[in-house]
């Protein structure tokens, strides 16, 4: 009995030395990792997680653009908890002192109003992709609040259709892959879809599925989708090229890649050494690299006074960033300057990627 | 005059019961009692496929229920080692991440876009490795620390995943080792060699519940831990060993997901562990422990797999496809268990 009292002691000190480390570890996480100097604004991305390329891409950018600029950088990941990534935000500002520039992906469409106030009430300068509620704009928050960019999720899912249905030749039956269905950019790209086939009567689309944005379950699905249709399928729409990716590697396992082309979003590397192989017909991306840096280097320079934002036209305040196309045309290219090395990006021009103000 | 009102009152109480237990009752008469209660799980599957059959007769050609076997290859793998978890009682969330773990080594090891290593199969050994060590440690942490499965196993969750993002560096990296791929891509006999290794993880999970020693002291520590211990069973190194085992199977099946896919990327396990338990499950295994095995899982793994296979092939929209897929769960594990033996419902 005895034996099995200390034994259970000897398990509740090394659980308390446990958490007792663990705090001490979470204290020096939590330590500034460098005094700043008061006068250089400190430059913070704002992200939902290291973990998929795209974020990666994304950061890689914003590092870019402050080794350029001479700035400090800080990354913070929320990692799909919105709590956290409102929190770190406000951290951040008090550290800071608002003397500080934002680039936020915010993790869900409501965080975005939080993350904005915040910054304006400290005097930060922000700028957010992707997620806003509809009813809140840059202009209410003047000279804080500098831009939101978007890119067109519809003229995304047309474009790649397009292209798709010109490489089976303007006639037969594809599937597609969707994303999350309750996602702004799973429904846009949808419906770009659907616009592509209302112009294309010629084409068949034999199945809708959902593989929430994952290739793992686009493989499963994929296979599935081969024996009800077989052969009926000359082609694959993907709402995004992880999709893409797990469909092709279902092709592969029956002998059919390359012989069935596959059409995704994002660019992912998997993807753009895909079309360059032929095995994908193309894939479109919003330049992760670019927005990483872009949203950072409008923020900087609204800041340090180079333009006032309330004297900016609305297509500059809310806008649709331009999508780049990698199709078997410019794939090699693509490689060279954008996988192969950094891309090089001209940091001064700020608008030069603007399509046009966001739909109401 | 005084009624004595204690035999009445009984007797209220029985009726109550019997009115309680009436429906599920009836259910178990329906389908042959108690004695055929073990082969519910098997007629679901049986009844699915006749039904799918019948609505789209290209479910049974022989392409599909290979591809339908392909597409089981990776959950099965996974589930053979939850069972023995699951068996004991216990519960093991790490699935995910000791598969991203084993996905990431056997990537970064044998050929690959990101580095220069080619170790070839060494990486898939170092894999399943990694994927045991895992499981170790869930089990020291459990059994050293006395940390409850659910949350030792939470924390291995999120320290493989983590380690596997920042090993991938939160890019996909393709595998380019052809021997490695070829476990998706090659057939011996007209079957993926995924689905025989798939085959034999199962073939060593029979021995191992059914042959050996460790199999019966988990199935005996799921029934009664406090007996088992009294009986003399080295509860902590079972309990070690079940954990090493399962990450052993997670490990494996690492291998195979990353091999099909063709890559990895630390997400590669999204979605698996609750695929993995809704099989074991669904499969008649109880997860209050002591009830099921690795056969059941077999059985359940299968309707999970032609459920989503049958899905596609009856055409139901996307968007209600989960509805069916969580009504056919409940109707599974309503005719695999005795329900109207449970006294508690948890």
């Amino acid at each position: 009995m005895k034996d099995r009292n200390s034994l259970t002691l000897s398990g509740t000190i090394s659980r308390r030395t446990l958490m007792v480390s663990a705090a001490a570890g979470a204290a020096t996480l939590a330590m500034p990792k460098v005094l700043r100097a008061a006068d250089k604004p400190t430059l913070v991305t704002s992200i939902r997680s290291l973990s998929n390329p795209y974020h990666a891409v994304w950061k890689t950018g914003a590092e870019a653009y402050a080794k350029w600029a001479g700035l400090e950088h800080v990354t913070l990941v929320s990692e799909g908890n919105s709590e956290k990534g409102i929190a770190d935000i406000k951290a951040m500002l008090a550290k800071t002192n608002g003397n500080m520039v934002l680039n936020s992906d915010p993790n869900d469409t409501p965080d975005a109003r939080p993350i904005v106030e915040a910054c304006a009430k400290a005097g930060a300068y922000v700028v957010t992709q992707w997620n806003k509620p509809a009813d809140l704009h840059p202009k209410d928050f003047n000279p804080n609040y500098v831009s939101h960019i978007e890119f067109d999720g519809i003229s995304s899912g047309k474009t790649i259709a397009e292209i798709l249905f010109k490489t089976i030749g303007g006639k037969g039956g594809i599937v597609a892959l969707g994303g999350l269905i309750s996602t702004t950019a799973a429904i846009e790209r949808k419906k770009g879809l659907d616009a592509a086939l209302a112009a294309n009567p010629d084409i068949k689309l034999l199945d809708f599925q959902v593989a929430n944005w994952k290739s793992t379950e686009a493989f499963d699905l994929m296979g599935n989708l081969l024996t009800r249709f077989g052969d009926d399928i000359k082609g694959i729409w993907a709402a995004n090229d992880d999709m893409g990716s797990g469909a092709l590697e279902a092709l592969r396992a029956e002998n059919l890649a390359g012989k069935v082309p596959i059409v995704g979003v994002d660019g992912i590397k998997t993807a753009v050494d895909a079309v360059r192989t032929g095995e994908f017909a193309c894939t479109v991306t919003s330049d992760p690299f670019w927005q990483g840096g872009m949203g950072l280097a409008i923020g900087y320079n609204a800041k340090i006074g180079k333009f006032d934002p309330a004297k900016e036209p609305p297509e500059h305040r809310e806008f649709y960033g331009k999508a780049v196309l990698i199709s078997h045309d410019n794939v090699e290219e693509y490689y060279k300057t954008n996988v192969e090395s950094k891309p090089e990006m001209d940091w001064n021009d700020l608008w030069g990627r603007v399509t046009g103000a966001i739909r109401a | 005059m005084t009624i004595d009102t204690e035999p009445l009152k009984s007797v209220s109480d029985i009726e109550r019961t019997t009115l309680m237990t009436f429906i599920p009752g009836r259910i178990a008469v329906m389908f042959g009692g108690r004695r055929w209660r073990g082969l519910a799980p098997l007629a679901v599957l049986v009844v699915l496929c006749v039904l799918i059959t019948i609505a789209n007769p290209n479910f049974i050609e022989l392409r599909n229920l290979v591809r339908l076997a392909n597409s089981a290859a990776v959950p099965l793998t996974l589930a053979m080692g939850l069972t023995f978890i699951i068996l004991m009682g216990s519960i093991d969330l790490s699935v995910e991440g000791t598969l991203s773990v084993a996905a990431m080594v056997v990537v970064l090891l044998a050929a690959n876009d990101s580095n220069g290593n080619d170790y070839g199969w060494w990486a898939v050994l170092a894999a399943v490795v990694a994927g045991t060590v895992m499981g170790l440690i869930s089990g020291l942490v459990q059994t050293m620390l006395r940390i409850p499965s659910f949350m030792a196993t939470l924390g291995m969750w999120f320290i493989g995943l983590g380690l596997s993002v920042y090993m991938l560096g939160g890019s996909a990296i393709r595998l380019n080792d052809a021997s490695i791929r070829d476990l998706a891509l090659y057939r011996f006999l007209g079957l993926p060699l995924a689905v025989w290794v798939a085959v034999g993880a199962f073939a060593l999970a029979a021995i191992i519940q059914y042959h050996t020693r460790l199999g019966r002291h988990i199935l005996a520590i799921g029934g009664d831990e406090d007996v088992t211990k009294l009986s003399g069973v080295n509860v902590t190194r079972v309990r070690i060993a079940a954990f090493a085992l399962a990450g052993f199977f997670f490990g494996i099946a690492g291998v195979l997901a990353a091999a099909q896919l063709g890559q990895s990327h630390a997400v590669i396990g999204d979605g698996r562990l609750f695929a993995a338990v809704t099989a074991v499950v669904v499969g008649g295994t109880a997860l209050t422990g002591g009830e099921g095995g690795v056969v059941n899982t077999l059985i359940g793994v299968l309707i999970v797999t032609v459920l989503a296979n049958g899905m596609i092939l009856l055409g139901i929209s996307p968007y209600i496809q989960q509805t069916v897929q969580g009504l056919m769960i409940i109707a599974a594990v309503a005719l695999s268990l005795d329900r109207v033996r449970l006294k508690i419902v948890k």
